[in-house]
């Protein structure tokens, strides 16, 4: 390969990476752990326990429905899958009515259809909120600014791949104690081995939203997107109420009736519209943990008589690949093994983000004109990379921690949970402006440890479930949870104590290597 | 200082030196350029589907739009990846053109929805 090529690659990785690299960092750091936002959720309302049976879920959702928002315009109700216990309901105040608050037209159910009593907590699903959301900013600015940053990943990949001179050799090469070679090594190896992972979920990241990024294709073909949903999903037709009362059709036989459809595969989502009119309709989704596809089947019912209802979608081969994609990204359907390797995939994906961001500085530091005064962007390179790599962790833990400690009655208190997460975030980014960098890194990657390491012991202090008794009881959900949280407290513990130890030896005594740091 | 720095970094293939003007344009050339390209590329696959070869619509504006991702990562690989900057932008022209040139005949022509 021509090595002019090669180095214009390798600019173009470096700047492309760098840029949105923290963004990018948040995204995966918070990206990986929605892949267990169910758990995270579980952990997170430690009052809710067993687990619950979608039919007698979706019959006890619809009494409380019945008794709450009668003559509501729809009714969703969203089925507690095999690692989550709750049922989650959310309504459509009927017309004329004012729009409510979020919290006014939407709870949380118990199998019987009783609201259930634990603390208000957005739990894993903020994570999950968050990682193309974002937070504090409109949704649809965050929306484009994620899209932007997951196509500077993928040219960043695609660009790093051609830059790099021996992929295969680098499947077994890390290098600890090198300095800069080292954290090359690590960009490398969490890199490679994941590769076709990181193409796989920035690609596939990009067509969650592709309509929104590029909606071209369709405006060539459609004269707006409302036709095109039409032509895929099947027109939605949205009938007044008709002002006859008619009782709603149990749920509960047009549930087993679409899983026998299913071959046996649950039901995940139930829509009611205009019920206890004689125009109701019942829609039934399959659950998205059924298969990889992410547009799951969907019947229709009579809302009256149970009938089934015209209902088709448009079926393809690019639709169902762009559902197979969309699936894949989110990883609904895997099973615990898979998930993990998804879970473990996405850490060495904030990993290689992380340490790209570090080497950035790494490289260009023994080439400043003055290292011990470098000039303004070098620094301020520097400081984002503190308040990210070791400050947004520390935010997560501070979320986890403010579930367990913000008092119980607290006023919007999931909002103060999520406000303790960028706080906490903010704290660190201060910390490493007023601090010189040398020092701050040891003490932000400290913080996080010692922050992550609490979290097991407040939870043993303020649940009946800390991980002792949850060893006792075999409750391997907060045991993992538990044990997650100590193996990133050594993760950061070690890197804090790495960032120690080079402090004192200086950069020069790293490269001569020192009979103590060869013992070390 | 942070002159110096930037010039040692942009010192480029075959040791010429890469200007300040030549990355700009170079960027111009991946990121607007190559959004106004990709869009109308993946707006022509979609016609050209739907009505040249008679795919279904939903299919074929899906299929343009899955594959306009790819697209545009190529063209902004290419877009530091080619020697000449003029090459570079002569190439973005011509396709620009004929690609829009193509949609707007098609768009003429009728059949939209």
């Amino acid at each position: 390969m021509k090595e002019g090529l090669r180095q214009s690659m390798a600019l173009l990785h470096t700047w492309t990476g760098l840029l949105l690299g923290w963004l990018l960092f948040a995204m995966f750091a918070t990206g990986t752990s929605a892949y267990f936002q169910d758990e995270i959720t579980r952990w997170m309302q430690p009052e809710i326990t067993g687990s619950a049976d979608p039919v007698t879920s979706a019959e006890g959702a619809v009494r409380f429905l019945q008794r709450t928002a009668p003559d509501a315009t729809s009714w969703y109700i969203s089925l507690p899958n095999s690692r989550s216990a709750t049922t989650q309901v959310y309504w459509q105040a009927a017309e004329g009515q004012k729009r409510g608050k979020r919290a006014d037209t939407s709870a949380v159910l118990d199998q019987s259809g009783r609201e259930v009593s634990t603390r208000d907590t957005r739990g894993g699903y903020f994570l999950y909120r968050f990682h193309f959301d974002l937070h504090y900013i409109p949704v649809l600015w965050a929306r484009y600014l994620v899209g932007v940053a997951a196509m500077f990943m993928l040219v960043a990949i695609l660009s790093g791949i051609i830059t790099h001179k021996k992929i295969f050799a680098d499947f077994f090469m890390l290098r600890f104690n090198k300095g800069q070679r080292s954290w090359l090594d690590a960009h490398n190896v969490t890199a490679v081995i994941a590769l076709p992972f990181h193409l796989m979920i920035t690609f596939t990241g990009l067509v969650t939203l592709a309509i929104m990024y590029m909606p071209w294709g369709i405006a060539a073909n459609y004269a707006d997107r409302t036709a095109f949903q039409d032509a895929v999903f099947g027109k939605s037709v949205e009938v007044a109420r008709s002002g006859n009362p008619a009782p709603l059709v149990a749920v509960a036989p047009l549930m087993r009736t679409a899983s026998a459809a299913w071959d046996g595969k649950r039901v995940g989502y139930v829509k009611i519209t205009n019920p206890g009119d004689s125009t109701a309709m019942v829609n039934i989704a399959r659950a998205s943990e059924g298969a990889i596809g992410s547009r799951g089947e969907e019947i229709s019912f009579n809302g009256i008589t149970g009938r089934p209802a015209d209902h088709s979608m448009a079926k393809g081969a690019a639709l169902a690949t762009e559902s197979v994609m969309i699936g894949l990204h989110a990883g609904r359907y895997a099973e615990y093994g898979l998930r993990w390797l998804y879970f473990l995939s996405g850490l060495g994906g904030t990993i290689m983000v992380g340490s790209g961001l570090v080497l950035w500085t790494v490289k260009r530091r023994t080439k400043l004109p003055d290292p011990s005064h470098p000039h303004f962007g070098f620094r301020l390179v520097e400081k984002l990379n503190i308040a990210t790599v070791a400050g947004f962790p520390a935010g997560i833990a501070a979320y986890f921690l403010a579930n367990r400690l913000l008092p119980l009655s607290m006023a919007e208190r999931a909002d103060h949970e999520i406000n303790s997460l960028f706080l906490t975030w903010l704290a660190v980014f201060v910390w490493a402006v007023v601090r010189p960098s040398a020092r701050a890194w040891p003490e932000a990657l400290g913080l996080t440890a010692a922050l992550f390491a609490a979290v097991p012991v407040v939870n043993a202090l303020t649940t009946s479930r800390g991980l002792p008794a949850s060893l006792l009881a075999g409750d391997w959900l907060f045991v993992s949870f538990d044990l997650v949280m100590l193996v990133l407290a050594a993760g950061f513990a070690k890197g804090a104590r790495r960032a120690a130890r080079k402090r004192a030896e200086g950069p020069r005594a790293v490269r001569r290597k020192t009979p103590e740091a060869m013992a070390a | 200082m942070a002159k110096s720095a930037a010039n040692a970094r942009t010192t480029g293939p075959a040791g010429r030196r890469i200007g300040r003007w030549n990355v700009a344009s170079r960027i111009v050339a991946a990121v607007p350029a190559n959004y106004l390209v990709t869009s109308l590329a993946t707006a022509c696959l979609a016609r050209l589907l739907a009505h040249g070869l008679a795919v279904n619509p939903a299919e074929a504006s899906v299929t343009a739009t899955l594959l306009s991702f790819a697209i545009f990562a190529t063209i902004a690989l290419f877009a530091f990846g080619l020697r000449s900057v003029s090459r570079l932008w002569l190439w973005l022209a011509v396709s620009g053109g004929v690609l829009g040139a193509a949609l707007w005949l098609s768009l003429g022509m009728g059949g939209r929805l």
